[in-house]
């Protein structure tokens, strides 16, 4: 899933620097520049996920305690900047197809954001327009069926 | 106990919702592709163990998939209709409870009757969608085994009926995501629980606190990203082996292969060259398998054969089977 974030496809720049060139699906530390806004996204973010997108306040403690974080290229709290800022690049962000679900974001939020839920409608805006998040090559052999299920029902259309 | 889940006059009564009394200790139970599968040994460990504490688990007739993870958008309604079919299923029996064993199978159902029962008009249309069944009423309660141990059967039962205490078995326990999040299904805290050290404590082991406990196994990115799994198991297991644990003890049959599968590859990736004598695999066990062995239950009924690593030379060690 790496080109999902190489590169021009994101209006979202990121500088260079702090090995990013070695580990290009590593997550970046970096400040964010948007480059184009979409007014409807953030509606349409929000009527997917039914979480009030603004209630955010950028404390980071989703990022702090995400265990997956190490496997984005953004952290939650910054794919949740992202959709405030109205910037549909945030598609392009391997982030979401890394976010398991595991919720532990979602109790510890000191404003009550399911960022699960956040994270869940931007895969779901992906999978919609056709985009998969699981090539069938590619499942490992012998995985069981509670897997296979549980992967192909946030992975795929 | 009979093959006839509940007496019929304790049906009648079932409207009041006193389910402890009314289901009379044969509980309708929800097992899960997993637990006719990979996850035998769950199962099997589980209605033995509760068979001698006087309880039957009496499976649900015509139970489907419970979809194994809950839909989290708000217009996917589609996608609750597997949960529902099963609690229709649950009312059919004119019982008001369902257990569950998998902690998958458990957060999924639990969501999703809360999700429906919340909402007049979404149980209407999800009603609609639903041709064979009778229109589901809400309000059928979705219970976790150590649940009811903990509130119904309580521990200090348990402990009563001990025949082989688990005496210094130092295990750790693993509870992974859905058994405790969201908070509004969780039968514990979500960050800092404490249910699975209680029974294990009721049973003589001694349980071992690492900051895991409570971490996600990688789940379902063991499909997708198995390296993500791989990374996340390798914390979590040698987190336990530093607090000394001998053994896990698990919930959820999908952590339990995330924790085998991926333990295996990891010991091959690092200790490749090392001795056979360094290289020990930590056991994983369902907590009912360690609930059924203290209990005195036979240990053909253990279920130990579908585990990756036999705990039974550590057990013999320890003069318990």
């Amino acid at each position: 899933m790496a080109e999902r974030i190489d590169g021009d496809a994101l209006r979202v720049t990121r500088d260079a620097g702090m090995g990013s060139e070695n580990y290009p699906s590593r997550v970046s530390r970096h400040p964010l520049r948007i480059t184009a806004r979409e007014p409807d996204f953030v509606a349409k973010v929000e009527e997917l996920c039914g979480e009030n997108l603004y209630a955010c306040y950028q404390c980071g403690k989703c990022a702090a305690g995400c265990l997956f974080a190490d496997h984005m290229d953004f952290l939650p709290n910054q794919v949740l900047r992202l959709v405030q800022l109205a910037d549909e690049a945030v598609l392009s962000s391997r982030a979401p197809w890394v976010c398991a679900s595991c919720l532990a974001c979602e109790v510890r939020c000191p404003k009550g954001v399911d960022i699960a839920k956040v994270m869940e409608a931007l895969r779901l805006l992906s999978l919609r327009k056709g985009e998969t998040g699981l090539r069938w090559g590619e499942i490992p052999p012998g995985v069981p069926q509670i897997a296979l299920v549980g992967a192909t029902r946030k992975l795929t259309p | 106990m009979s093959d006839k889940a509940v007496p019929s006059s304790a049906k009648a009564s079932a409207a009041h919702h006193n389910a402890s009394r009314v289901t009379r200790h044969a509980l309708p139970y929800f097992p899960g592709c997993a637990l006719k599968d990979q996850a035998r040994g769950f199962e099997d460990s589980a209605r033995a163990a509760m068979a001698a504490l006087g309880y039957e688990l009496a499976e649900l007739p015509r139970w489907n998939c419970c979809g194994t993870v809950y839909s989290l958008a708000t217009d996917d309604l589609m996608r609750h209709l597997g949960p529902v079919r099963n609690l229709v299923r649950v009312q059919d029996l004119g019982e008001t409870r369902l257990v569950t064993l998998c902690a998958m199978c458990y957060n999924t159902l639990a969501r999703s009757s809360r999700f429906v029962g919340a909402d007049p008009e979404r149980l209407e249309r999800i009603n609609a969608f639903m041709d064979d069944e009778a229109d589901y009423r809400g309000g059928v309660e979705v219970v976790h085994l150590l649940e009811l141990l903990r509130d119904e059967v309580t521990f200090e039962a348990i402990e009563a009926k001990v025949e082989r205490p688990l005496d210094g078995l130092k295990v750790a326990p693993y509870y992974g995501c859905m058994l405790l999040r969201p908070r509004e299904v969780g039968i514990d805290d979500p960050d800092s629980p404490g249910v699975l050290e209680a029974l294990l404590s009721a049973l003589g082991a001694e349980p071992v606190d690492f900051p895991q406990k409570a971490e996600c196994c990688g789940a379902y990115q063991t499909v997708s990203s198995p390296e993500i799994a791989r990374a996340r198991v390798g914390e979590i297991v040698s987190a336990a082996r530093w607090a000394g644990a001998e053994l896990i003890a698990t919930s959820c049959p999908l952590c339990t292969y995330n924790l085998e599968h991926h333990q295996v590859e990891r010991e091959e990736r690092e200790t490749r060259h090392a001795s056979p004598v360094t290289r020990h695999e930590i056991p994983i066990l369902y907590f009912t398998q360690l609930l059924a062995l203290a209990l005195g239950v036979s240990e053909d009924k253990l279920g130990f054969a579908g585990l990756k690593f036999d705990p039974r030379p550590l057990l013999s060690d320890r003069e318990l089977v």
